[in-house]
């Protein structure tokens, strides 16, 4: 285990220190390089909290539409195999497997359901309201 | 590459003065903000006459050039310079031995900032008389057919009798495959229905035109008396008016009025309304709903190729890097303008 601070405070502070040079900055172009890397510093912060919990509801979405299998257990054939399962997923769409009506709303809630997660994490202020 | 080897792109601003105004002497240029892939220099020369020219030096960095599309949107900038439409006035483009290029271009008065133009009281009345002129520049361009614009090299666009909406559908989708990252359901899902709508949609004999390729709140300035120049042709092709009056109204460019579709300035039907005034011409709302989805479909795209220019290593950048996560936001959009959150909601 590793001492503290965590990953978590790490880059808590680093995004502190990116808000004063943003506030503190000397033009338009240095404000705003700032503040993407603030912005940034935010979308790691809430992935590294809810990325995991995400990564399962997404799992398990894909298991309802085409058939459920097991979660890998380490986490990097598990990223793969999700991946792998999206480029799938595609793949069908692109054939009409889900033009059926019911199919097709199912689809649309996965869709929905998993684009928000993304935005929960990336942009939270988009969110649906 | 290091920032050590790159040469600072304020010397090609000095360098190109000196080559686009001969035997003029060039003064120290201040850059100004600018967008992710090029740097904008102001700079002043005076020529032997004595005259002072007040010059924007647009600087493509060593590694991103593309020489042809530069002189492109040099060329249609002079030709909708000359029919009246508000713009800056090209003077010359250039490419260095050391691998940047380059387009001079007159300095217009006023401000980029588009925050600034949505939300101070200063510009209140810029706000109100921006659309209507907006509207009237536009139809100009618009007004512009594929044989006038020919002298421009390598104008993309439909061929003659073919679908615009249908071409663009075709183009955006081959590209968003070339520089997909990773896979996303709801795009795929989007394409689908973009499909459908196209078939539908579908006229043979619609009159191509020239477009702006890039036109959006971000890319004009104004003052207080509204717009003072469109600017950033570089997307520059031939397609339909349909086009710039939807990119207009993709959700990444409406800052901080997201409920005023057109720009953050109007609501989408308002600005339709005035593009039609202005050009004399309808247009038909369900084929402006089907060029939406497939507008904000196009910035999801730009946000991978973005990302993928970093990632390439072709330009180091985190500004880059974190356009690819804005791709999520812009799917949300397209899912929002297909009616697929409306139905999940709706369903429960």
């Amino acid at each position: 285990m590793q001492d503290r601070p965590t990953a978590h405070e790490l880059l808590d502070a680093l995004q502190s220190f990116m808000r004063d040079r943003q506030n503190a900055a000397r033009d338009r172009w240095e404000k705003f390089q700032f503040q993407v890397a603030a912005n940034s510093l935010g979308i790691i912060l809430r992935e590294l909290e809810s990325e995991d919990d995400f990564m399962r509801q997404e799992w398990e979405g894909l298991d309802r539409l085409v058939g459920a299998e097991p979660i890998p257990d380490r986490q990097a054939a598990f990223t793969a195999r999700l991946l792998e399962r999206n480029a799938n997923l595609c793949e069908r769409i692109r054939n009409g497997e889900f033009d059926d009506a019911e199919k097709d709303m199912a689809l649309q809630r996965h869709i929905f359901e998993t684009v928000v997660n993304k935005v929960k994490i990336a942009s939270p202020k988009e969110l649906p309201a | 590459m290091s920032g050590a080897e790159r040469r600072d792109t304020g010397d090609v601003a000095i360098e190109a003065a000196e080559k686009t105004f001969p035997g003029s002497k060039p003064g120290k240029p201040w850059k100004l903000a600018g967008g992710a892939v090029h740097d904008s220099w102001a700079i002043d020369t005076v020529t032997p006459d004595g005259v002072t020219h007040e010059l924007v030096v647009r600087v493509t960095p060593a590694g991103r050039v593309d020489y042809e599309k530069t002189q492109r949107e040099a060329e249609v900038l002079r030709i909708a310079y000359e029919r009246g439409v508000r713009c800056p006035k090209p003077f010359g483009t250039g490419l260095c031995a050391t691998g940047e290029d380059y387009v001079v271009m007159n300095r217009v008065r006023g401000d980029t900032n588009p925050r600034l133009l949505l939300t101070t009281p200063e510009y209140a009345e810029a706000r109100r008389l921006i659309i209507p002129q907006l509207a009237e520049d536009l139809a100009i361009v618009h007004s512009i057919t594929p044989a006038e614009a020919a002298t421009a090299p390598g104008m993309r666009g439909p061929t003659t009798g073919e679908d615009p909406l249908s071409y663009a559908c075709m183009t955006t989708e081959m590209a968003y495959r070339a520089d997909l990252l990773n896979p996303h359901p709801g795009i795929e899902w989007a394409f689908r229905w973009l499909r459908r709508e196209v078939e539908a949609l579908k006229e043979e004999g619609r009159e191509p035109c020239l477009v702006h390729g890039d036109f959006r709140i971000g890319n004009l300035m104004f003052d207080e008396g509204g717009v003072t120049a469109l600017i950033d042709w570089e997307g520059t092709h031939i397609g339909e008016p349909e086009e710039d009056l939807t990119w207009f109204l993709t959700r990444v460019w409406r800052f901080s009025q997201p409920q005023l579709e057109a720009g953050g300035i109007v609501h989408r039907e308002e600005w339709v309304r005035a593009y039609e005034v202005a050009s004399g011409r309808p247009v038909d709302r369900r084929r402006v709903a089907a060029w939406e989805v497939l507008q904000n479909i196009r910035w999801c795209q730009i946000t991978m190729m973005q990302a993928r220019a970093h990632l390439d290593g072709k330009t180091v950048s985190h500004e880059l890097a974190a356009i690819g996560r804005r791709f999520g936001e812009t799917e949300l959009e397209v899912l929002r303008l297909t009616g697929l959150v409306e139905r999940v909601r709706n369903a429960g």
